[in-house]
């Protein structure tokens, strides 16, 4: 195939998800036969004959979060972006992992696929329904949704996460004692340190997300520094970002803390309040962080966002932060996901003058209070979205009388995410099993649900000693 | 296939891939040599692939291998393949059996970047995971990328170190069933398409230049700063913004930076102190380092308003005269030379001793040019300069001068030009005679006039001795109109062709001298015996009848 061809089969592939989806979305609320779905089903009917003039066969193929299409990632554009995001879920649900079409496909076919496809959800067994539902149809075939990795390869990949992140805090470190001596700062590296750490956000989200949910080490700047990073380029991967730009969203994240280290160090970890002196010391961070910015290497594109947003990432959507400006202008889009990200690692941290952390929960609702004033409104939606009504973290009391902590978010159902055991129905301490709160008994009962949440700081419950 | 065959096509994957390396940096794209070794390196790819689905390359520090067999060695510290690879951390690379064309030719173009001397901010690492390849994969060890080599053992030991109480978890488990609240089911808030719109306006909005807002920070930084020091950083950060923005075309955030500058140097609110620094800035545009960026932009095709470019001009100093003439020899289009060109004639007023000295540029080109701006600009401090330049080796600049001295005037003009009606090229001789016209005074006249009575005048070419006639016509007075009436009626016995060439010629200064007075005598050579005369009365006659 030519590389034409090849950027062809690309679009005609996200083309081809994006009209599953409008399919599916159609049908939920009109029947196969109406004639509100039948232009969509001959679209898509067209669609996949088209495609299978080319190819033998077109496999269509849920991986993680991302679909495949004969074995090509199909890249997220953002004109589909809830399309996308909407099938994954509906495939999910039904534990649906591949569909393959075969031969020529006929309307009729893709009725009966339908209607199954929507059916299967209420049945006990989606995916067994679903297959038999359409056992009839030659030309398309489904597979299940394959668990990614088995439980060797789990621990790997969070080996791999750990020293991710780890070598994150440590290049980070190094990088803001060589500022601090007025040394030169390897760039190139804070690039291949983001390009990671992209790569692991896109595959494995929840486990990057749970790195930051630790807050008991030493070094707060340093992890606060990779922790922003971490909360930006995952929040900027659900508005759709592209690799590239999630790569220069956790840089400039990374960098937006820098003029930290010209605040003198009995300034920063002064254990008690600041006074008025002091105050005013700390917020000329931001524009001591432009300054060191510049002055790290030539004017870039590089340079100028993060300049930008090291300036604004305490100014507040409406103003009311700190530096305070004479010209009002809009804050930059880099600045405003910079912010919540830092607003919600910070209260959720512990540091030197507010030893106990926020629990997540507690966090998220005080950001609620100030979405839309001080925070982006619209951001903030993406971002609770993205850090789940039970953020990684929060301890919860189960109605099973277990007590756990949530170490994964659900996308799918929000309200059941998966959760690490930490004591038995007597009060037993337990050493880490994880359950999935979705599971159910024989009676479609669900076996577990959160009965309330607890601040896990006033325990003084370590989460390293579980998440680590 | 068998494993030395496989082994052995790995090699030659490995030789093309260094002769690539080679070659494809020396051609351009489109180039015989690098179609061809572009498609040597492909078809090494396939003969492999023939037989295998992937080729998995395990990076060492001098060596390179496939499966347990070596397939590349080098001791030396340039041109070691797998040297380049490892320093950036290259552990493995697998190439797959789909390998494109063009992934193969990304692959090849960042291999084939030189790392040691171009500026690149970028390792290979970057540049492939830029690429996205999907049928090149490979494994990179990240440890090179921390610090400090073992970072993560202690920090987890610490962060692990705090256990937790039994104590406190039984009191955290105790509370927990001891809480009579439950939670409220709640649920993630939704996302609409109104949502998505917004998102997509958002990012419009943010796709904006970022230099413009950077800018804006810069001043309102130089609002908030306090010390020396921070007037000096933003001061030079505004230069490398200034120089930025030329460099990449954006001259109206050059010149929205100048213009702020200029008002603020307006304030009464703004201290000396800080006004040193924003001159300083101002001067800075006008710098050999701007100006060699701004020439890179105008000769970059790259197309640029004029009344863009004239507005940043507007705000540049004598200092940048000296650069833009530099400029004014190493630009390559027609089209940039202009827009330098109007640059110094607008900024050559603000010191036309600096702009004269570029007459003493080795390039006649550029010298001709400098001769062409103070002609535009004329002032008359030029001449002195331009009298210098008379002399000058190469005729095009003389001509250029005698133009501009014509137009000019002023002592010493006079003798130049009159010089110049003697110069050697026939082309000096009759732009000097323009340039008497042009001066148009009495000693002019005279010069002309006796150039036209001198014994040698006759054995000139026809060309010149017309143009002679002509530009004395510009002077209609009676001396003229008498001159050239007895010119016309001077007969000889000896040379007469000769002299019918200054007869006729006289007869088509008196038509264009349009003194109708003329025609009585015109009439009488309107049928002369001598074709020329009789033509040009002719000529003349019917001019002055008509006008």
């Amino acid at each position: 195939m030519s590389d034409k061809e090849d950027l062809d089969l690309h679009k005609n592939a996200k083309d081809l998800i994006n009209q599953i989806s409008i399919v599916v979305r159609t049908a939920q609320i009109h029947d196969a036969n109406n004639v509100a779905i039948s232009s969509s089903i001959s679209r898509l009917v067209s669609m996949i004959n088209m495609l299978l003039d080319k190819e033998n066969l077109i496999n269509l193929e849920l991986r993680g979060e991302f679909f495949y299409i004969n074995e090509y990632r199909i890249r997220y554009s953002l004109e589909y972006l809830l399309n996308f995001d909407f099938l994954v879920r509906e495939f999910k649900k039904r534990e649906l992992g591949s569909v393959i079409f075969k031969n020529q496909i006929k309307i009729d076919d893709v009725k009966i696929f339908t209607r199954a496809f929507i059916s299967s959800p209420f049945s006990d067994e989606p995916f067994n329904a679903f297959e038999n539902k359409i056992s009839g149809i030659e030309s398309i075939e489904i597979g299940r949704l394959r668990k990614i990795v088995d439980e060797e390869d789990s621990l790997d990949v969070r080996r791999m996460i750990k020293k991710t992140y780890f070598n994150a805090v440590s290049y980070t470190k190094g990088l803001m004692n060589k500022m601090k001596s007025g040394e030169k700062v390897n760039i190139k590296r804070a690039k291949r340190v983001m390009e990671s750490m992209v790569d692991h956000i896109l595959e494995e989200e929840q486990l990057l997300l749970g790195m930051t949910a630790i807050k008991d080490y030493d070094e707060y700047t340093y992890h606060h520094s990779v922790n922003v990073s971490i909360l930006s380029i995952a929040l900027g991967q659900r508005l759709g970002l592209s690799r590239k730009m999630l790569t220069e969203l956790g840089m400039v994240a990374l960098f937006h803390d820098t003029g930290k280290t010209e605040v003198p160090s009995e300034v920063l970890n002064k254990p008690t309040n600041f006074s008025d002196e002091e105050w005013k010391i700390i917020k000329k961070h931001p524009l001591w962080g432009v300054r060191a910015i510049l002055k790290l290497k030539k004017l870039d594109e590089f340079t100028m966002k993060s300049a930008i947003v090291s300036f604004e990432h305490h100014m507040n959507i409406d103003h009311s932060g700190y530096p305070v400006i004479r010209q009002k202008m809009g804050l930059d889009l880099f600045s405003r996901i910079v912010s919540l990200a830092d607003q919600y690692d910070a209260m959720t941290s512990s540091r030197v003058y507010s030893r106990t952390p926020m629990a997540p929960d507690k966090a998220l609702s005080i950001m609620m209070e100030r979405s839309g004033t001080q925070l982006d409104p619209l951001l903030f939606k993406f971002f609770i979205n993205m850090v789940g009504v039970y953020p990684i973290g929060t301890l919860v009391m189960l109605d099973s009388k277990e007590l756990g902590l949530i170490t994964e978010s659900n996308q799918i159902f929000p309200t059941r995410p998966r959760v690490l055991l930490i004591m038995d129905r007597q009060g037993n301490r337990l050493e880490g099993r994880i359950v999935d709160i979705t599971e159910k008994d024989e009676q479609d009962n669900y076996i577990r649900s959160i009965q309330r949440t607890m601040d896990p700081n006033k325990y003084k419950i370590n989460l390293a000693e579980y998440l680590l | 296939m068998e494993i030395n065959e496989e082994i052995r096509a790995a090699k030659d994957v490995i030789q093309a891939i260094l002769k690539a390396k080679k070659i494809l940096r020396m051609y351009p794209s489109n180039n015989p040599i690098y179609i061809k070794t572009l498609e040597d390196a492909n078809s090494k790819f396939r003969e492999f692939f023939y037989y295998n689905d992937e080729l998995q390359l395990k990076i060492k520090q001098n060596e390179i291998y496939c499966g347990s067999e070596q397939v590349y060695s080098s001791s030396e510290k340039e041109d070691n393949l797998a040297l380049f690879f490892f320093k950036d951390g290259l552990r493995e690379l697998t190439f797959r059996k789909g390998l494109t064309n063009d992934e193969l030719e990304g692959f090849l173009t960042v291999i084939t970047l030189d790392f040691d001397t171009e500026v690149i901010d970028d390792d290979i690492v970057t540049l492939f995971w830029e690429k996205d390849f999907q049928n090149i994969a490979y494994v990179v060890d990240e440890i090179i990328l921390g610090d400090e080599e073992d970072y993560e053992t202690p920090a987890i030991k610490n962060a692990k170190e705090e256990t937790n109480e039994p104590n406190n978890l039984i009191k955290a488990y105790e509370d927990a069933l001891n809480e009579s609240d439950t939670i409220k089911e709640s649920s993630i808030i939704p996302l609409t398409d109104q949502d998505l719109h917004a998102l997509l306006e958002e990012f419009e909005k943010d796709t904006k230049e970022k230099l413009g807002k950077l800018v804006y920070i810069l001043f309102e930084m130089m609002y908030l700063a306090d010390t020396r020091q921070d007037f000096e950083d933003i001061s030079v950060f505004l230069m490398n913004s200034i120089d930025y923005a030329v460099l990449h075309g954006d001259i109206n955030i050059a010149t929205d930076i100048l213009l702020r500058l200029k008002d603020l140097l307006e304030d009464k609110n703004i201290s000396e102190e800080i006004k040193k620094y924003i001159k300083k800035i101002l001067l800075f545009a006008g710098s050999e380092k701007v100006v060699i960026h701004l020439g890179e932009l105008l000769d970059s095709g790259q197309d640029i308003e004029e009344k863009t470019f004239v507005a940043f001009v507007n705000f540049l100093d004598k200092n940048a005269i000296i650069p833009l003439m530099k400029m004014l020899g190493e630009l390559k289009s027609i089209h940039a030379r202009k827009m330098v060109i109007d640059a110094l004639t607008f900024l050559g007023p603000k010191d036309i001793l600096l702009l004269a000295s570029g007459l003493n540029d080795t390039r006649w080109y550029v010298v001709r040019n400098i001769i062409y701006i103070l002609r535009k600009i004329a002032d008359k401090r030029a001449v002195d300069f331009l009298l210098k330049t008379v002399k000058h080796g190469d005729i095009r600049v003389k001509k250029e001068v005698i133009r501009a001295l014509g137009e000019l005037g002023g002592p010493g003009v006079i003798v130049a030009l009159r010089d110049s009606l003697d110069d050697p090229e026939v082309q000096v001789r009759i732009a000097a005679l323009k340039a008497l016209g042009n001066i148009g005074s009495e000693a002019a006249k005279r010069i002309i006039l006796d150039r036209i009575n001198d014994k040698k005048f006759k054995d000139k070419e026809f060309d010149e001795k017309k143009d002679y006639f002509e530009i004395i016509s510009k002077w209609k007075d009676k001396e003229v109109f008498d001159f050239l009436v007895q010119i016309l009626k001077q007969k000889t016995f000896f040379g007469s062709t000769k002299n019918d060439e200054n007869r006729a010629c006289a007869a088509y200064s008196l038509g264009l001298l349009g003194n109708k007075d003329a025609l009585n005598i015109l009439n009488k050579y309107k049928n002369d015996g001598s074709k020329l005369i009789k033509e040009f009365a002719f000529t003349a006659i019917r001019k002055l009848e008509h006008e």
